[in-house]
């Protein structure tokens, strides 16, 4: 989780997501909407991207084509997961001093 | 459909005690909800208020479907928010209290969830986005 956080903490690659959402695009085709950004700093954008598991790559000769992973965001399930993980911590915690409270 | 989440634990108190927990306003609000309204029988409200990791209040929309004290209670779980994407009514937990020695075994199942990513629906992308970026400001301050 933390990778994706560091990864759409930069406005930049946020929008690079919106770009990708529904379409996949070459490298060239990203980087040609931000002519005010280099072309290494777009493909280093891209690779953080990538390695947070927020987009897929696939190459197509020489281009590199991207387009993003909703399934890279976290899962509900995952989401949940930790959720009931956390909440029955303390459940546990509370009941226990209740009980105590109740029967010394 | 999403598999079902499954959890268990040990706790070292009564499942008399630890029901309550489960339908009771005063002692739910200090584990799961900032905020609820019971009525703990088939059929009666569970309504609960949770504050989010963005300092957001969610409100839970479920209804009780069993109770047996003190080793049932299964009720329904859903949010208001159509961001979260699950909606009331849409699915299930379930609570099972054995007794174990002194204490309780809980076993908890969150079954019939959607699949997807959290926030897939209606505004979900761009409120995902969003919500992530303000946890980053918010990691980094």
């Amino acid at each position: 989780m933390q990778d994706v956080l560091d990864a759409v903490v930069e406005p930049r690659r946020r929008e690079i997501l919106r770009l990708v959402r529904d379409r996949e695009l070459p490298a060239g085709e990203i980087a040609a909407r931000f002519p005010d950004v280099s072309r290494p700093t777009v493909s280093e954008h891209l690779r953080v991207l990538r390695e947070a598991g927020l987009v897929t790559e696939r190459r197509q000769g020489t281009r590199r084509l991207y387009r993003a992973r909703s399934e890279g965001l976290m899962s509900l399930r995952e989401f949940l997961d930790g959720f009931w993980d956390a909440r029955l911590e303390d459940l546990r915690v509370q009941a226990q001093r209740e009980e105590k409270r109740r029967h010394g | 459909m999403a598999e079902p989440i499954v959890k268990e634990t040990f706790i070292d108190a009564s499942p008399e005690t630890v029901f309550a927990f489960f339908t009771e306003p005063d002692l739910i609000t200090r584990w799961l909800a900032e905020e609820a309204t019971l009525d703990p029988r088939p059929g009666g409200a569970c309504h609960q208020l949770h504050r989010g990791e963005d300092g957001k209040q969610y409100r839970m929309r479920g209804e009780f479907v069993e109770v047996q004290p003190p080793s049932r209670v299964v009720f329904t779980w859903g949010f208001e928010e159509s961001t979260i994407g699950v909606f009331p009514g849409t699915s299930t937990v379930e609570v099972t209290l054995r007794p174990e020695g002194d204490g309780t075994r809980l076993q908890l199942v969150h079954r019939d969830l959607p699949d997807g990513a959290v926030g897939d629906h209606t505004a979900g992308w761009e409120e995902m986005l969003r919500r992530l970026a303000e946890a980053c400001a918010r990691v980094s301050a």
